[in-house]
């Protein structure tokens, strides 16, 4: 081994979110990827990057974490008031909306979910990231209605999976978005992902992925070594799995240790939980890492800038 | 530069006299090279060749301990840059600091909670290591005084801070014969710090900023005769750290920078980022880190981060496979079906003891993969459940033929039925929702 790794590859880049000159509303565009080193080292990119955070809302709250609604009161139940404070009180980077309304088994509503879209993307000037269905059966309807309630906009949509990624691949096509590929923390099933949809005609540079991440406690260490891996084989030269990483915990908030906390200590206890697999994931060469906790953004931004800062005072841009 | 057994070999006496309990020199000169022989062991070595040896075929990072006795820990033995390459070793000590500022009330709260508090999980104790001391007075009276006061509450591993060598010394008159680790040797003090080093046999943390100072001060460190030393690289920031630690392991396992062959240190005490100083130095070579005494709602977090990055990736914690009996059950309790993944055994435990239930319960053997895992992967399937009821003699211990299923094992328990003639009942996938299950379903079930 060598004083200096020598790597052949580099992370593609992928843009997200369009402006006006691009064809869209938001007032800014992203654009992930580019290392050329392991995360935050010398190699890595010469501005100091840090990556992405992103708040995760969702348009029917019943089964969202309670120390969030808490927190939130009042905008868990208006998406649009809710991303628009994602944006201006707590300051995110990107809003991702999950449109939990489709885990109900109730008449889908697709109209009722385009306009839902419509007001977050009215409501924040942040680019976005949609999390549509979570039923095979809705996926194509789901889909496509979101695809085009953002038609220009570049969002980035979730999720693809190995047995479910067609409807979301066309919507993506059709009106110009990203997706995110995700396989449960394996390196070869992230390739094998990478490969389907690159068949269908997905352009690697719309494709983010998502390694899967288990919560600190509950598999963390096994999605810490796969996007590890997974920058490693990228940096080595494997151009199947070069792309940017999402990482999200979304058991964070709810896990035993946070729910059986004293209700003295159970915000601190979820906001520390929730870091200690966000901000690894960073270490780990994530681009994008989702929180659900408001609070978490300021706390994971702060110290992904220290990160990212090699000397004393010298402030990191996220993204970009 | 490592050796190879050959070239070792052509240092040798060649007499193949066995006296190093080897049958030749050559079996001998490879045993050197992978580490698992002491060049001492061989008589008819000169002096010259015995140290050139020793340095060419120690661990790349060397072994130290801190403390003594129980709560004391080794750090160092690391071989791998990537966890998934093989497995990380020796998790970070995490030392409390106090200041000699502080009153003797205070320094003795927080060397209680260092002596007294652990947090049980999956099967394992997770607690600090010990206690560091800062002489921020600057006097070495005051200094001596703090560390007697948590010498009078407990053992645990100790770490002094001072600059002033006259303050080393009056704190290691306290608690010098059980390894404290000293920081630190700088450019200014490193002679006087060597020397009470030496004296008392306690390790050196050595401080200068960058690799390539630390280098030189190491160097010069262990050219006098310090054997045990620990590295500081003495950053301004996180990210600095990164790449300061990086470049060490880097360079350390490639052999190439013996000097730089030694566990690192990280103060963590960053104001505002603690929590992200502490995550990045287990998750980023750290072998010793400070932290402020950390509130226990933020503390189990990283604490449970150490433990999840210093599992061997190829092995997840488990149990062994078998009956295990919880409260105290009779013939006619429920028996439980579950795997044996550590965490997956803890938690459905821990529901089932809150709520005062006895019941069996039969871990089979997944190698340590959870019920959703395992089912995913088809390691866990009738045929195994029918021998594990076979081998653990299950239903003697039981009187009855019905079996629990977790919830997401609900796909297989047709074919269980059908494997083993057992009656099955599909419990819930939640453990927290099994309680409720077994008092509604259980009574009515044929075995209850
Ligand atoms: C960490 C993890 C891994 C680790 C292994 C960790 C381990 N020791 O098992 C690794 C990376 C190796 C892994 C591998 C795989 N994984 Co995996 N993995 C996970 C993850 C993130 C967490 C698992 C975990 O630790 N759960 C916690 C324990 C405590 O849960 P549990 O054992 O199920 O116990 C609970 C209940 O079952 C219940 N319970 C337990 N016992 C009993 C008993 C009774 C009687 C009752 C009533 C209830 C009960 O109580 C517990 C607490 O509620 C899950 C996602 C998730 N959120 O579950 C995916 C997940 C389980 N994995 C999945 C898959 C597909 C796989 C692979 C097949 C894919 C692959 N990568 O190749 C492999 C299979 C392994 C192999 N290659 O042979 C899928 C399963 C999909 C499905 N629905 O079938 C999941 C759900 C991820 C996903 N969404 O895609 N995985
Ligand atoms: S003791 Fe020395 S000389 Fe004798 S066999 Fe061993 S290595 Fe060779």
């Amino acid at each position: 081994m060598a004083e200096q790794e020598e790597w052949t590859g580099t992370i593609g880049r992928v843009l997200l979110g369009a402006t006006r000159g691009d064809g869209g509303t938001r007032s800014v565009q992203y654009c992930i990827g580019g290392s050329r080193d392991l995360p935050f080292l010398p190699g890595e990119a010469p501005c100091g990057k840090r990556p992405l955070i992103a708040l995760e809302i969702c348009d029917d709250p019943v089964l969202w974490p309670p120390v969030v609604r808490e927190q939130v009161g009042d905008l868990a139940g208006d998406t649009a008031a809710w991303a628009r404070e994602a944006e201006k009180t707590y300051g995110a980077d990107l809003v991702r909306l999950h449109l939990t309304s489709t885990h109900r088994r109730q008449t889908p509503d697709p109209d009722g979910m385009k306009k839902t879209v419509e007001s977050v993307l009215a409501a924040t000037t942040l680019p976005l990231i949609i999390e549509g269905s979570s039923d095979p059966a809705l996926d194509s309807e789901v889909f496509q209605r979101c695809g085009e309630a953002g038609a220009g906009e570049r969002l980035l949509l979730g999720t693809a999976e190995a047995d479910r990624y067609r409807s979301i691949a066309a919507a993506a096509l059709a009106y110009g978005h990203a997706v995110i590929a995700q396989s449960p923390i394996d390196i070869n099933l992230a390739k094998q992902l990478n490969i389907l949809l690159r068949e269908i005609g997905v352009p690697v540079d719309r494709i983010v992925i998502d390694p899967y991440t288990g919560a600190l406690g509950y598999g963390f260490e096994y999605s810490y070594s796969v996007m590890e891996r997974i920058r490693y084989a990228a940096l080595k030269g494997d151009t199947d799995l070069a792309m940017p990483v999402i990482s999200a915990a979304p058991d964070s908030l709810t896990v035993r240790e946070v729910r059986d906390a004293a209700p003295a200590d159970r915000q601190e206890r979820a906001l520390s939980w929730e870091f200690h697999a966000a901000f690894p994931a960073a270490v780990a060469g994530a681009d994008i890492v989702c929180v659900r906790h408001p609070l978490s953004v300021k706390r994971l931004r702060d110290a992904c800038s220290a990160l990212a800062a090699r000397q004393k005072g010298t402030p990191a841009q996220g993204g970009g | 530069m490592a050796l190879k057994a050959l070239d070792i070999y052509k240092l040798l006496p060649k007499k193949n006299c066995k006296e190093c309990g080897f049958p030749t020199c050559l079996t001998f000169a490879m045993k050197l090279a992978s580490g698992k022989a002491d060049a001492e062991t061989c008589p008819y070595l000169d002096e010259a060749t015995k140290q050139l040896l020793k340095g060419a075929t120690r661990p790349p990072i060397l072994r130290v301990k801190i403390g003594v006795g129980e709560r004391s820990f080794a750090v160092g033995e690391e071989i791998v840059l990537f966890r998934h390459d093989k497995s990380f070793v020796h998790p970070p000590g995490i030392l409390f600091l106090v200041s000699d500022r502080q009153t003797t009330d205070e320094i003795r709260r927080v060397a209680t909670r260092v002596k007294d508090e652990v947090f049980p999980r999956v099967g394992e104790l997770l607690r600090v290591n010990g206690i560091a001391i800062r002489n921020d007075s600057g006097s070495p009276e005051a200094f001596g005084k703090a560390v007697r006061v948590v010498e009078e509450t407990a053992e645990f591993p100790e770490m002094l801070i001072a600059g002033s060598p006259a303050s080393m010394e009056a704190a290691l008159a306290e608690c010098g014969n059980y390894r404290p680790l000293i920081h630190a040797a700088t450019a200014e003090n490193h002679g006087a710090m060597c020397s009470l080093a030496k004296r008392y046999g306690a390790p050196l943390a050595v401080r200068a900023r960058g690799a390539d100072a630390l280098r030189n001060l190491a160097g010069t460190c262990a050219a006098a005769g310090v054997q045990d030393l620990v590295l500081d690289p003495f950053p301004e920031t996180l990210g600095e750290f990164l790449i300061t630690s990086t470049l060490i392991r880097r360079l350390a396992l490639a052999r190439s920078a013996p000097e730089l062959g030694y566990p690192v240190y990280l103060d963590a005490t960053a104001p505002g980022l603690e929590e992200a100083a502490l995550s990045l130095g287990i998750l980023k070579y750290a072998a010793v880190m400070v932290t402020t005494p950390r509130n226990p709602a933020s503390l189990l977090p990283s604490l449970t981060l150490r433990q999840n990055i210093y599992t061997d990736p190829q092995k997840p914690i488990q149990m062994t496979p078998g009956i295990y009996r919880v409260g105290n059950p009779t013939r006619g309790d429920p028996l439980l079906l579950t795997v044996n993944f550590s965490l997956t055994y803890f938690t459905l435990l821990g529901y089932l003891e809150s709520s005062r239930i006895s019941c069996f319960l039969l871990l089979v053997d997944t190698e340590g993969f959870s019920v959703l895992t395992a089912v995913a992967s088809g390691k866990l399937n009738e045929n195994m459940i029918r021998d594990s009821l076979q081998r653990f003699g299950v239903e003697a211990e039981t009187g009855h033929r019905t079996l629990v299923l977790p919830g997401y094992a609900a796909p297989l328990s047709g074919r269980v039925e059908e494997a083993t003639g057992w009656k099955v009942l599909v419990g819930p996938r939640d453990a927290a929702e099994v309680p409720e299950f077994l008092e509604q379903s259980w009574k009515k079930a044929p075995g209850g």
